[in-house]
């Protein structure tokens, strides 16, 4: 029963920062249609940014870390996507895997093939005894983490000005444009609070690992990715749910499939995605098929 | 043309969509407090002459508002200049509240002030959107979508107000409501451009329609020519 807690509580953790990473995709795709594959590198600069200002503190450390995020997904708007914006959203994606690699050979040239170490918040690493049961301190944080930023975001796009402006971009960007919102300001808007995400997500997985390396935000954006198909791109609660789904199944196969099988269980994921997308291919929480924007 | 006379001045609007051309050289004029309807057969270019003067298309030709010069403006500017459009279709956020939609609808506003006084003057002229104000706009019935649509763009309080098939799918009792509604921000002063496929409706409310025909304007008609059977055949089919 203990052991079943300690994985239900390393599940829900493992759900919510996958869930993050896969809004963090949603938010840009919502506005722009942009699945964004380069979203993996901005992790990777911001927990850099971790690894190599930790020892100045984390009152310096972390800030830099969500400037780093924001800063280079803006960049990548201002740079690259802002000069595509007729292109099909297929175009986009191809676009953005290009970006990938490239970061990943110049974080390469940079700070070279190694994985860079440093500390970070290893006190977080501990596990505490919550009635006997074991508990990640890492983990309930993430929850906390996750919960508060989402709280954050939806007070932000219900209660704001330019969160509705947000909302009605990414449901109809077209009419948005004809009631007056500005497109370059919700487009910038969309990938800022992307970065701020892709921030958190960097933080949490850098303190769990504690090295990283060119490709460090690879997997968790594929993850993130297929979490954000099999939910639903077009809606953020979509996306949300599809990588909480995930993370929480990717933590439960480690903890309880035997070491033999449980080795595969990426593949297991894919599979389930190979299911919903034949079944339901515009997402488990979207209903009817999806339209691509024109 | 006295350069800061308030309404639209479009001359020699064209749009094409990849080469194929949509409008060829409309020339039309909305002042304040006037009505003017488009209408025409299926692909005459009504609805591209209204996304043409938003801005939201490729075009060639001038657009001005109010004696201004918008040809090169954006969607978004131009609605700052003083226009607002009312989409085919509605296009109201349908996953967000009446209230938010309305609110969205600020975003367009020249000046800042008066914004409790733009809700008022659409609730009264829209009381079912008070009424509803809480309601996810996608749960209204058509007609009522519709007059969130106009609501909507009324709270950018512009000057000059755009309509792509104002009845389109709506009850005739629908119908009627957006049309008294509508002649009641014609006279409040603003300038009225209607597309419409319902020809006899238009050509009676406006004060003057224009047949468009493959991207051409090829008659003008007075409210008299309503019942006109003739007329009307000639601008469909002739």
């Amino acid at each position: 029963m203990n052991q079943f807690i300690q994985s239900l509580v390393d599940a829900i953790s493992g759900g919510a920062i996958l869930g993050l990473a896969a809004l963090s995709i949603g938010l840009v795709f919502g506005v722009i249609r942009l699945a964004n594959f380069a979203q993996g590198e901005i992790i990777t600069a911001s927990a850099y940014t971790l690894i190599f200002t930790w020892q100045f503190g984390w009152f310096i450390s972390i800030p830099l870390s969500i400037v780093v995020a924001v800063a280079l997904s803006l960049l990548m708007e201002f740079a690259v996507f802002s000069r595509m914006r007729t292109a099909t959203p297929a175009t986009l994606l191809i676009a953005s895997f290009g970006l990938s690699f490239l970061l990943q050979r110049v974080y390469e040239m940079l700070f070279t093939n190694t994985v860079q170490t440093a500390p970070v918040a290893s006190g977080l690493a501990q596990s505490i005894d919550v009635g006997g049961v074991r508990i990640q301190m890492l983990s309930v944080i993430t929850i906390l983490l996750a919960g508060a930023l989402l709280y954050g975001l939806t007070l932000f796009l219900s209660k704001s000005s330019l969160g509705l402006q947000l909302q009605a971009a990414a449901a109809d960007f077209q009419t948005a444009r004809l009631i007056g919102i500005s497109a370059s300001r919700v487009i910038g808007l969309s990938f800022a609070l992307s970065g701020v995400l892709a921030a958190t997500v960097a933080f949490v997985s850098t303190v769990q690992t504690g090295a990283v390396g060119p490709t460090f935000g690879v997997p968790i954006v594929i993850l993130a990715l297929v979490g954000a198909v099999i939910g639903g791109l077009d809606k953020l609660s979509g996306a949300l749910a599809g990588g909480f789904l995930v993370g929480f199944v990717t933590s439960m196969l480690a903890s309880w499939l035997p070491q033999d099988f449980s080795n595969f269980r990426d593949a297991y994921v894919f599979g389930l995605v190979i299911l919903v997308l034949l079944f339901r291919p515009s997402g488990l929480l979207i209903k009817g098929r999806g339209v691509a924007r024109t | 043309m006295p350069t800061h006379e308030i309404g639209l001045h479009v001359e020699n609007l064209c749009v094409s969509y990849a080469g194929v051309p949509a409008v060829r050289g409309v020339n039309l004029e909305v002042k304040a407090g006037q009505a003017i309807g488009l209408i025409g057969p299926n692909g005459a270019g009504k609805s591209s002459t209204l996304l043409g003067i938003m801005g939201a298309t490729a075009r060639t030709g001038t657009v001005r508002v109010n004696g201004r010069d918008v040809s090169g403006l954006p969607p978004e500017k131009v609605v700052r200049q003083g226009v607002a459009i009312v989409p085919e279709g509605r296009h109201i956020f349908a996953e967000l509240t009446v209230l938010e939609n309305l609110k969205l609808g600020l975003v367009g506003r020249r000046k800042k002030t008066g914004i409790t006084e733009a809700f008022a003057e659409v609730f009264r002229l829209f009381p079912i959107l008070e009424e509803f104000q809480g309601r996810k706009a996608g749960l209204l019935s058509g007609g009522q979508q519709q007059q969130l649509a106009i609501g909507r763009s009324l709270m950018a309080n512009p000057d000059i107000i755009l309509l792509d098939e104002p009845s389109l799918g709506l009850s005739p009792t629908a119908v009627d409501t957006v049309f008294e509604a509508l002649d009641v921000v014609r006279k409040s002063g603003k300038a009225v451009l209607i597309v419409e496929q319902r020809a006899e409706f238009t050509i009676a409310f406006s004060d003057k329609t224009f047949v468009l025909h493959d991207g051409l304007i090829t008659l003008t008609l007075g409210p008299s020519d309503a019942n006109n059977v003739d007329v009307l055949t000639e601008a469909y089919f002739g």
